[in-house]
């Protein structure tokens, strides 16, 4: 036991036990987890409503039936579980660094961004996942879909592989923290991101169908992944290429957090 | 003249801080940007999809003025009311705000309000000329831009109110976080923000009508995008936002007042 | 015996942005960037010995905390070689941090809302201490402070003594090489600061911990560092035994009065009691010669050499001569003693 290298047991060891010691102290704050949970389920519902409301004035959007765009909202609400529940800490990172509590973070003989990362877990997110696989069941027994094994196994892979798309998106905006103020705005900006990744992307023009892909990549938040399950007409290359893309682009934003805090704890005192 | 005077230096003083964060100020214009980009193909694909030019009484342009000048009203809205009060009182620093000479619902009221005169130069007024030449003159320059002020400074207000109210619950619960994203889904979808009020079902409407919510942003956008609108109307529009505000005003007073004598009594 | 820090010729130089000042001037900063370069640490050789505890002393940016980055692997000297328990610290940071605890006076490392005993258990995980070894310090630890009572007491209701100690527990959980200590008694009470000093003390004796101390605190240096370096502006000024200093600051006390006012305070009324104050030592005890007395806005403050005239001795003739509401003994901090060093010359 004890002479385990830093391999992948060890981690995934230490963060069942940090987790499970976040929870222990979020319980200690009953009041606030109880609103806090509540709150974020008025988010989706809200969210779901918004969507209900828009769609009940109109049949279908661009082709796409009320059951297809459900689909795609169920997909996102998954996609998005990921960076909310495993990498929530993001937000406090901007008290770390001006309180200075972050460098406690550098003594430990753990790599530095798993064992922020690892403090926070949020349970929060756990509620939009049952939402999402709800929305997603649902829609999914109305549009007539196959419940294949392949159709299991790419919904399984494509969540996990959207989902990459906006962790890598808030390490990055997080990552800002290190060197500019006012980096709060942009983790903001681009959380809104996620509200944008419901939509078909084939509702914009050419242009920003390229934007949304490949500058801002909206597009593999849902729409690209999707596709294999709902529209196998319509797969492109981008769909086989999204767990691509999201890895590495997980990978880019992680060295960048990296050099961030290791730049950081050189200057800050 | 001296409590105009003391009132005035924290506008003052929170007009110069909203300017400082420059980064945040230009992030948040691209962030609208965006925002407009999308509400924008998504309602198109909408109209488009749509047999008529006008649903539920409106046409794509009105839809679009009202639901940019609504994300840009809520630049200016947004002053962060309920974590100033839930901060004050977790850290005990209300204590001290209690003693000052000094009405605490007041000092947040201008505490805040610098800010929301930033926003509105620097987001809703280019927003809203944008807007005019991008919809074509859709905006009807005339009498409606003098209602349309009036309303939204009423909205300013009661929109303060509600979130005072939010704020003060929070001397209950621990919760800001929670209390807050509550408070601004419901405001967000009750006050037509997200959604017209006109895109309503009936049933779910007749609700809405009767909750202080709406008017706080389909007020003062029905004002500026309803061009039908009579004199009979405007005055209908104008006083329910002021019995409104009287309504909040006072239930907001009520309860801070019982909440601090509670707080005194038991002691923080 | 080989040293386990050894650092010889060590230069940090940082990079620092000038930035311009008004909007002109950030909106140039976007374009083009000017750097100056800011000498942190300037040619430092250290070594410590295994068990040694040494006081690391200097003002603030003084580049204290710099070499204490250079050497738990934090930051990457610009020149020099620096090896802790055998290995370069910067390219073997976790495997370093395994050998180091750390302990911040002002900042817990403890998980706020949790009793410290689980704290404890994640750390055993994180440094993968072995069950006999935990076991063998937590009861060790209860044997030497009563620690046990405070296992079961979540940190966010601890007094701040109560939690710096189990702090400095925990930075020796895993029984470490090497601890580094910044300003481990800053706030707290006289009594908790000796409590404290006496841990550390048993801890480095116990278990033949190098301990490195950076403090503000004369009081714990002297309680417990043999041996003094000085840094200033990057440069160590002195690195010697503590007793060459000792001249410097033992036998200097400070301490400050407040006496009932008869009436309405004010500033004149301080001075005339410091007035009378002087009066009153220059009569009592002639041989002070060196005894000062100031005002400190609404304090009397007297300067006390003990070699001269002892501290109760001038506390008892100040009490029966006025009535005292507030009174208040006053670390000698190390800038005073640097200032002092810088003065006499020793170097």
């Amino acid at each position: 036991m004890e002479k385990e290298k830093n391999g992948f047991a060890f981690y995934a060891h230490i963060y069942k036990k940090i987790l499970i010691q976040d929870l222990k102290s979020k319980m200690s704050y009953r009041a606030d987890f109880i609103i806090s949970t509540i709150g974020m389920l008025f988010t989706n519902v809200a969210g779901f409503i918004t969507f209900w409301l828009i769609f009940q004035n109109f049949p279908q959007i661009s082709g796409w039936t009320y059951h297809e765009m459900l689909f795609l909202y169920g997909f996102s609400m998954l996609a998005l579980t990921p960076v909310q529940c495993f990498f929530d800490n993001n937000w406090n990172l901007s008290r770390a660094i001006h309180s200075g509590d972050f460098i406690k973070y550098c003594f430990r003989p753990i790599n530095l961004f798993f064992y922020y990362m690892s403090e926070v877990f949020d349970i929060k997110g756990l509620g939009q996942f049952a939402f999402g696989i709800g929305t997603l069941a649902y829609s999914w027994n109305k549009l007539g879909l196959p419940l294949s094994f392949r159709n299991i196994a790419g919904l399984i892979i494509g969540v996990l592989s959207a989902s990459l798309f906006m962790i890598a998106l808030m390490n990055f905006a997080s990552a800002l923290h290190f060197w500019i103020v006012g980096a709060t705005s942009v983790m903001i900006l681009i959380f809104k991101f996620k509200d944008y990744a419901r939509y078909p992307i084939t509702i914009f023009n050419k242009f920003f169908q390229f934007v949304f892909s490949f500058i801002i990549p909206i597009g593999f938040m849902t729409y690209y992944p999707s596709l294999f399950i709902l529209h196998q007409e319509r797969i492109s290359i981008l769909t086989y290429l999204t767990p691509v893309f999201g890895i590495v682009f997980v990978y880019l934003s992680y060295l960048f957090w990296m050099k961030g805090a290791r730049q950081y704890s050189g200057t800050g005192s | 003249m001296t409590r105009v005077k003391k009132y005035l230096s924290l506008v003052r003083g929170s007009i110069l801080e909203g300017l400082v964060f420059r980064t945040s100020l230009i992030v948040s214009i691209i962030g609208n940007l965006l925002y407009l980009i999308i509400i924008y193909f998504l309602w198109k694909a909408i109209f488009d999809s749509s047999p008529t030019d006008v649903v539920n009484g409106m046409t794509f342009y009105d839809t679009m003025i009202y639901l940019v000048l609504a994300s840009a009203m809520f630049q200016f809205m947004d002053t962060f009311v309920v974590w100033a009060i839930g901060r004050d009182y977790q850290s005990g620093q209300i204590v001290e705000y209690l003693v000052k000479p000094m009405d605490y619902q007041a000092y947040i009221f201008f505490a805040g309000i610098g800010n929301s005169i930033v926003a509105f130069f620097i987001t809703f007024l280019p927003t809203f000329i944008i807007i005019y030449f991008v919809t074509h003159g859709s905006i009807v320059l005339g009498m409606n831009l003098v209602f349309f002020a009036i309303s939204l400074i009423c909205s300013i207000v009661v929109n303060f109110c509600v979130d005072f109210f939010v704020g003060t619950i929070c001397l209950y619960t621990q919760s800001i976080w929670g209390v807050n994203i509550m408070k601004e889904i419901v405001v967000g979808l009750l006050s037509g923000a997200t959604v017209p009020l006109a895109f309503f079902p009936e049933k779910f409407r007749m609700v809405v009508d009767f909750l202080p919510f709406q008017a706080i942003y389909h007020s003062p956008l029905r004002i500026l995008t309803d061009q039908k609108m009579t004199g009979a109307d405007y005055a209908d529009v104008l006083g329910m936002q002021l019995l409104w505000i009287v309504v909040t005003l006072l239930i907001s007073k009520l309860f801070w007042k019982k909440s601090v004598r509670k707080m005194m009594v038991n002691g923080g | 015996m080989e040293p386990i820090i050894q650092m010889s010729h060590i230069d940090k130089t940082f990079k620092v942005l000038k930035r311009r000042e008004g909007i002109k001037g950030s909106i140039l900063d976007l374009f083009s960037r000017e750097h100056t370069l800011l000498q942190a640490v300037n040619d430092v050789s250290l070594d410590i010995m295994p068990g040694e505890m040494v006081g690391y002393l200097g003002p603030n940016g003084a580049g204290k905390s710099t070499t204490i980055k250079m050497m738990t692997g934090v930051l990457e000297p610009t020149k020099g070689d620096i090896l802790v328990n055998g290995r370069v610290p910067y390219e073997n940071r976790t495997k370093n941090a395994q050998d180091i605890g750390v302990v911040f006076g002002q900042r817990t490392q403890l998980w706020w809302a949790l009793p410290v005993i689980e704290s404890f258990k994640i750390l055993k995980d994180i440094y993968r201490i072995p069950d006999r070894v935990y076991k063998d310090n937590l009861e060790y630890y209860d044997e030497l402070v009563g620690a046990g009572q405070l296992y079961h007491k979540a940190v966010r209701e601890m007094s701040l003594g109560q939690r710096t100690l189990c702090d400095i527990l925990a930075a020796f959980l895993h029984n470490p090489k090497v601890v580094f200590m910044d300003e481990p008694t800053i706030g707290l009470d006289v009594s908790m600061k000796s409590k404290i000093r006496t841990l550390v003390s048993n801890l480095n004796q116990s278990k033949g911990t190098t301990v490195i101390l950076t403090t503000h605190d004369m009081g714990d240096v002297d309680a417990l560092c043999k041996r003094i370096v000085i840094i200033d502006k990057g440069t160590v000024i002195y690195d010697n035994e503590i007793e060459h200093l000792r001249k410097y600051f033992g036998a200097y006390r400070t301490v400050k009065f407040k006496f009932k006012a008869n009436r309405k305070d004010t500033k004149g009324m301080v001075a005339h009691e410091a007035d009378e104050i002087r009066a009153l030592l220059a009569y009592k005890f002639p041989e002070a010669e060196t005894l000062q007395v100031t005002q400190e806005e609404q304090w009397v403050q007297l300067l006390i050499n003990e070699e001269e005239a002892r501290m109760m001795d001038v506390i008892h003739s100040v009490m029966e001569q006025k009535e005292i509401v507030d009174m208040n003994l006053q670390e000698i901090s190390t800038e005073k003693v640097i200032q002092k060093i810088y003065e006499g010359g020793v170097l």
